[in-house]
């Protein structure tokens, strides 16, 4: 259990009594750090929640925005890292099925996955490569038999999570406006839990994420049902649609304990229920096992008399079993009763409301240590690095990995994984982009810089394929928040975010905060993952390769920033220097004119500058569109004068590489110009051979086969034979 | 030296679950009217051909090749070992 003394006190001056053993046990459960939020709920409501199309509704586990034409789109983001780390297939895969069951409760269906993977160095490390290799097997295993496609996300492996795993999974849902579950719920209505049975597995799971590793109880692994899942999703549609939902809760973390306790506090209603009456896998579970269990694959809905027949039809038609485990009361408690002896008799509020608490925070030392230049000798050939950088697990292709998801299934993929962000079909004929990133080298050096990098590196993503941001979810991944240092970098972060959010006018509607992320060598980098949501009105941007003659063109100014960058960290291994900085001012200015240039049909395709800098930014141009390039960087727009290393491979945000059609080129120089954005015509796409040219000498020569073999290889030839 | 067969039987604990056995068992096995099956559970079976010099020794080897390669996760589920001559 682990109550912590000043709450044992909360309680002990509001209940006024002695709690059972079920009270005690719920309340450990929903005031879990995973499930209350206790230490950054005060701080939470800084980020913008509010904007044009965003729908706000009580009990809602997932963001919904306003797409037009009567439809919406949920989006939603969580982690099962604490399962995952223990067994990688099942967490990985239950974590797929918990997001999905959240998009389902607002009532829309669950189109698209995408997930966010961070390991060990798996370069020198079989255990973290054992880790890689499931997590990946139990996504593809769950999505695919859903028939969901997995549409993106990314994967970086870095020393802080050895023996350890960061599993991040956001799902999009669509649906019509006037279908959406609108909670409610009067007296009498019954309280109905359906989907798979309840079991000893999970038991405590909540309790289990919010503590260290160390602390392990490694009993609460869970273990995937997708079939289940699947007919679970189809039952609700159909009961959404027969409109005998009133109301509903998925249940994840805490088990029933928390979806009944937070659908009572959310509704402003009482809920009354039998432990009895809840179906389960074994004979003689414990009522405080029922009530905790995080058995997976289960919803709580609340129907009324005349529409439960109905209800039950569906259920049965589905062959997913449903059991009626209470009903609805008015006055506010939470009752947990055995036949007819009560076992737990709470005020709702009182259950799902923890004390919360404001955690100090100190500037951690070190920063103060970390060393702003890096002293190490520099090496020269620059060829060698790229290739070296190109074949690295963070930059090198991840088809490895998602060609083992399923990421068409469902004919809405327009752009498929492996670029910048992935685009999806909707029905009203508008197309909607999607991309999640992080970035925890350079939050690790800054983690307000850092956070809003990540925001921006994703919005970017976004707009490369022609979207404008509509909105985002975060997910703030932090070790231990009672270590003031450790708090220190949450609020930056999150501080971070709320700025930026407010000056782009992208809301924030969803996310999650996951603390406790310690492994036995200490706590993760601060990992914010931010997802974010782009809307194409019309005709989607399809890129098109480059030709011979086509000419390269940049976007937005080189800074002094190689902190944080591949180019340090994997070559030199150098942890230092300074963190790229968003500056909101070019930000936008950068955004809306590659926005009007796609628009107009003036580029022919877009890419974003981020992990490697330029130099890997260009290279995947000259990869992807099978095709050399010339290129000199002397015109590389800067703030101030730059050495050839830090143009190639400073990791400052804001920048686009533009590929542009000889006829348009004059005219996009001119609206370039016109809109005061900094840019440079840098080289031309031609032959087979990359060429960088910096002050007449030749930095980088390399044929394109070369670096595609390198590219394309260097994850698959590191599992295989690494 | 001789030739051992050595049998690793793979299976979920006892108090996890396991949807595949769950699964032959009502939608086949009881569907079917066979209402004396009361309990299904899967599981994976592995034959390693050893050569070893006594019985115990081919044993200890695929129980220590199956913990190194992670061939299961122990946290999940138990093995049972046997070995007879080929």
């Amino acid at each position: 259990m682990s109550l912590q003394k000043h709450e044992i006190s909360y309680i002990r001056d509001t209940v006024k009594r002695k709690l059972t053993n079920t009270e005690l046990q719920i309340i450990a459960a929903e005031w879990s750090e995973h499930c209350s939020y206790k230490s950054s709920k005060k701080h939470l409501s800084i980020l913008p929640t509010t904007g044009r199309n965003v729908i706000i509704e009580k009990g809602y586990d997932s963001g919904v925005l306003d797409v037009g034409d009567g439809y919406v789109v949920t989006v939603h983001i969580e982690s099962h890292n604490h399962p995952s780390a223990v067994e990688p297939f099942g967490g990985a895969a239950t974590g797929v099925g918990g997001v999905i069951r959240d998009i389902l409760s607002a009532g829309t269906r669950p189109i698209a996955i995408l997930d966010g993977l961070r390991f060990g160095n798996i370069e020198n490390d079989t255990h973290a490569r054992w880790l890689f290799k499931n997590a990946v097997s139990g996504i593809a295993d769950y999505g695919n038999c859903l028939g969901i496609p997995t549409i993106g996300g990314e994967v970086e492996f870095d020393d802080c999570y050895k023996n350890y795993a960061l599993v991040d999974v956001a799902a999009i849902g669509f649906g019509k406006k006037d279908r959406l579950i609108k909670n409610h719920a009067t007296k009498d209505d019954l309280v109905v839990l359906i989907g798979g049975p309840t079991g000893r597995d999970g038991v405590g799971g909540s309790q289990f994420a919010s503590d260290s590793l160390e602390n392990e109880d490694r009993s609460a692994v869970q273990i995937p049902d997708p079939f289940i899942e699947k007919l679970i999703i189809e039952t609700i549609l159909e009961a959404r649609n027969e409109k005998c939902i009133n109301a509903m809760k998925d249940l994840g973390g805490g088990g029933l304990s928390c979806a009944v306790s937070e659908t009572a506090e959310s509704l402003g209603i009482g809920i009354e229920l039998n432990v009895d009456s809840v179906h389960t896998r074994e004979s003689g579970l414990s009522p405080d096992e029922i009530m905790t269990s995080e058995s997976q694959e289960r919803m709580l809905i609340i129907t009324d008399k005349e529409k439960l027949p109905k209800l039950k039809q569906i259920c049965d038609k589905f062959s997913v079993i449903c059991s009626i485990i209470g009903h609805v009361t008015e006055d506010k408690m939470m009752h947990v009763k055995n036949g007819s002896d009560t076992l737990a008799l709470l005020s709702a509020e009182f259950v799902a409301r923890a004390p919360l608490l404001d955690r100090k925070k100190i500037k951690p030392k070190y920063l103060k240590s970390i060393k702003k230049e890096n002293k190490m000798e520099k090496i020269l050939d620059y060829s060698e690095i790229i290739l070296k950088l190109l074949a690295s697990p963070n930059i090198a292709s991840k088809h490895w990995v998602f060609r083992q998801y399923d990421h068409e299934v469902g004919i809405r993929t327009v752009i498929k994984p492996g670029r910048d962000a992935s685009v999806l079909r909707l029905d009203n004929g508008k197309f909607l982009s999607a991309k999640i990133d992080g970035n925890p080298k350079h939050c690790y050096l800054d983690p307000r810089h850092g956070a809003i990098g990540c925001f921006e590196e994703a919005c970017r993503n976004v707009v490369c394929t022609g979207a404008n941001p509509i909105g985002m979810v975060d997910h703030l991944q932090f070790g231990n928040p009672e270590d003031p240092e450790i708090f220190w970098t949450f609020m930056e972060s999150l501080e971070g975010l709320a700025e930026y959010g407010k000056f782009l006018r992208v809301p924030c509607v969803g996310g999650k905060v996951s603390f406790y992320n310690e492994t036995p060598s200490g706590p993760i980098k601060p990992t914010p993952l931010i997802g974010v949501l782009g809307i194409i009105d019309k005709t989607p941007f399809l890129p098109t390769q480059p030709i011979d003659g086509d000419y390269l063109i940049i976007i937005g100014k080189t800074k002094d920033e190689l902190g944080g960058s591949e180019y340090f960290e994997y070559t030199h291994k150098f942890i230092g220097g300074t963190c790229p900085c968003v500056d909101f001012k070019d930000s936008k200015i950068n955004m809306q004119a590659v926005l009007s240039l796609i628009k107009n049909r003036l580029v022919k395709s877009v890419h974003d500058c981020s992990k490697g800098g330029f130099a890997i930014a260009v290279s995947e141009l000259s990869i992807f569109g099978n095709i050399g390039c010339n290129v000199d960087i002397e015109s590389m727009p800067t703030t101030e004068n730059l050495s050839s290393e830090k143009i190639l491979f400073s990791e400052s945000h804001s920048r686009y590489l533009l590929v542009i059609d000889q006829k348009n080129l004059e005219y996009t120089i001119q609206f370039l110009s016109k809109k005061k954005t900094p840019f440079a015509v840098l080289g031309k796409f031609t032959g087979d051979h990359v060429n960088i040219m910096h002050k007449s000498k030749n930095l980088i020569k390399t044929t394109v086969d070369i670096i595609q073999k390198r590219y394309f290889n260097g994850l698959e030839d590191l599992l295989k034979h690494g | 030296m001789s030739t051992y067969i050595v049998q690793v039987i793979i299976e979920n604990k006892p108090n996890i679950s396991d949807p595949e056995g769950d699964t032959i068992l009502n939608d086949l096995v009881l569907k079917s009217k066979n209402s004396s099956v009361k309990k299904i559970r899967s599981g994976k079976i592995l034959k390693f051909t050893v050569e070893a010099s006594n019985k115990k020794n081919a044993e200890k080897i695929v129980e220590n090749i199956c913990q190194e390669l992670r061939i299961f996760n122990p946290l999940v589920s138990n093995v049972v070992i046997e070995s007879k001559t080929d």
